[in-house]
């Protein structure tokens, strides 16, 4: 018995020792959001799993097909995030990481995406809120944990199918 | 009208004794709703305004936060410190504009003491954006000065120029005492209505000071280092509690954070005192609507009470009412009466309720602000009060329509007959 509670001990103590890798929960994506001037950047981190539902190397035709579609749509901000429209804020960049870097899997089997999204906005003084329309696109998406740093100030926000969006 | 009124009235005060009750509970439960809704609003006001301009909280690798309560609030104590040449490595970056070190552990009369830099005094920002203001006196510049917090000053009447002892850790036995190195206050701030009132700051080098003779968290006997001696040693600290970290850009914040909480060193954490905060009140949420529903349930039994009293009070008032209707009262009239009883009731019971919060919230300020960190402003009704109020009134006019219809419908022979 005491063998066992040691051992736990042991067990709970080690990843506090391990360099942490970031957490990877299936159905929830982290964003960070900064404005800073008349830049809006949007970083956003989440399992593959959230998009396509696989995360192994696409095996059949099919599952290559949908890695390709996801990726596509993640790559077309407009249609995934609508700012207060009155600042006229317009997609800037896109850059959205391979979850395979190199064609290969990563060893514990998990897969990452990055994407990060830079917008101009015309009137940046107008720029209140944010909402995402990432919800209706990837249906294994159920919630979007949100860090802002706006004029504003800081902010948490968690966003969900019900609550696509935010103000600050 | 007017004569309604009166009457209403007249008769009112004749059962003042059951009336007066009812006006009680709904005072005493107005008071509840009113007070629970303060607390909630300057529990969160307090918070939000306890530090500002401040991008990134580090400390030891725990939750978000813990670390925002110890390091800001100084509620609860760190797990574990972080290294000297951790805090100086995230000094250097790039990114970064400045960065103060915050060192607790010790206290002096159960105020926090907190070790930290002189940039501390003209870095730390508050509310929106306001400054450190010294009362009295400066910032210390030598190593046994400190400087106190307005609250400490007021209660332990402190002024520039008194010599006060420190405490190792939160105890109060004379053994843990710094008895042998005391500190002269060099100066007092002005009240913030934050943490820093009730905080003794003094520099890093005093802190590493104050423990040179000490190992393991104990004075090491038949060793004791001259207060005078002390400045030979080297006074650079080797670890801190946590560090305030303020940034070139904004933008940069998230970037700065990766690289803290993926630092090489020692497992570190980042948090955005913004974002802790929320996440505090997202937690907390709960609670608070959970003691408004339990006031506002309060309201109603009040209010249950106050019809129950109405309408039990029909059948003794059977002949009052006869009376009233034979003397050309229409049922309309009596309807009246009864419902404006009620919101006369209801509305001294809101009115006394409001003096209740006033005389409470003078009471027990001293106490949230000393055991919570809450400070509770003395402020006239807000808005958002008078509707909470207005809703009572409203629904205590409601309430008063059942007896009121009870009442109309009340034949005029009913109270006339007599019953045997």
């Amino acid at each position: 018995m005491r063998l066992i509670r040691t051992a736990c001990c042991i067990a709970l103590t080690l990843p506090l020792f391990a360099h942490s890798a970031p957490a990877h929960v299936h159905g929830v994506a982290k964003m960070d959001l900064a404005v800073d001037g008349n830049k809006l950047t949007l970083s956003m981190e989440m399992p593959l799993d959230n998009l396509v539902g696989f995360e192994h190397l696409p095996k059949t035709d099919k599952q290559k097909a949908a890695l390709a579609e996801a990726m596509a749509s993640l790559k077309n901000a407009a249609d995934l995030f609508v700012p207060t429209v009155a600042a006229g804020c317009k997609v800037d960049t896109v850059d959205v990481g391979d979850p395979f870097p190199g064609g290969k899997a990563k060893a514990d089997g998990h897969a990452d995406v990055d994407a990060d999204y830079v917008f101009r906005c015309a009137q940046p003084a107008a720029l209140k809120g944010l909402e995402t329309k990432l919800f209706k696109r990837f249906g294994r998406l159920h919630r979007v944990d949100v860090q802002r740093a706006t004029a504003a100030g800081q902010g948490a926000a968690t966003l969900t199918p019900e609550q696509p969006g935010m103000n600050w | 009208m007017m004569a309604m009124l009166k009457l209403a009235a007249h008769s009112a005060w004749a059962r003042r004794l059951t009336l007066g009750v009812t006006l009680f509970s709904i005072a005493i439960s107005t008071a509840m709703l009113l007070s629970v809704e303060r607390i909630r609003l300057n529990a969160r006001q307090s918070f939000t305004q306890s530090v500002s301009g401040v991008d990134l909280v580090v400390g030891a690798r725990t939750g978000g936060v813990q670390l925002m309560l110890y390091s800001v609030f100084h509620v609860g104590q760190a797990t574990n410190n972080i290294e000297w040449t951790s805090f100086a490595a995230l000094a250097g970056h790039p990114a970064v504009a400045w960065a103060i070190p915050l060192s607790l552990g010790d206290s002096h009369r159960g105020f926090a003491v907190l070790g930290t830099s002189a940039e501390y005094f003209p870095r730390f920002r508050y509310g929106d954006g306001r400054w450190l203001k010294f009362s009295d006196g400066k910032a210390f510049s030598r190593v046994f000065e400190a400087v106190i917090g307005s609250e400490v000053a007021a209660r332990l009447n402190y002024r520039v120029g008194d010599s006060i002892t420190l405490t190792h850790g939160f105890g109060n036995q004379a053994l843990t005492e710094h008895a042998d190195k005391p500190f002269a206050i060099v100066g007092i701030l002005e009240a913030t209505g934050t943490a820093v009132d009730r905080t003794v700051h003094i520099s890093l080098e005093a802190m590493t000071a104050l423990h040179l003779d000490w190992v393991a968290g104990a004075p090491v006997p038949g060793l004791s280092i001259p207060q005078n001696y002390v400045e030979k040693f080297d006074l650079r600290p080797k670890e801190i509690t946590a560090a305030l970290i303020g940034l070139k850009s904004r933008a940069d914040v998230f970037r700065m954070q990766r690289f803290v909480n993926e630092f090489r060193g020692e497992p570190l954490l980042a948090v955005m005192p913004g974002v802790a905060l929320d996440e505090l009140w997202q937690t907390i949420g709960m609670v608070e609507r959970a003691l408004f529903a339990v006031s506002a349930l309060v309201i109603v039994v009040g209010l249950c009470g106050l019809v129950s009293t109405l309408l039990a009070g029909l059948n003794e008032r059977r002949r009052e009412l006869a009376i009233l209707r034979a003397l050309g009262a229409g049922p309309g009239d009596v309807f009246m009466m009864l419902a404006i009883e009620g919101v006369l009731v209801t509305t001294a019971g809101a009115m006394l309720g409001v003096a209740v919060l006033y005389a409470a919230t003078h009471l027990a300020a001293g106490w949230l602000l000393a055991q919570l960190g809450v400070v509770i402003a003395a402020q006239w009704l807000s808005p958002a009060e008078f509707g909470l109020l207005s809703l009572v009134v409203l629904t205590g006019l409601l309430a008063s329509l059942v007896p009121g219809w009870r009442a109309w419908r009340m034949s005029l022979a009913d109270g006339l007959t007599p019953r045997v």
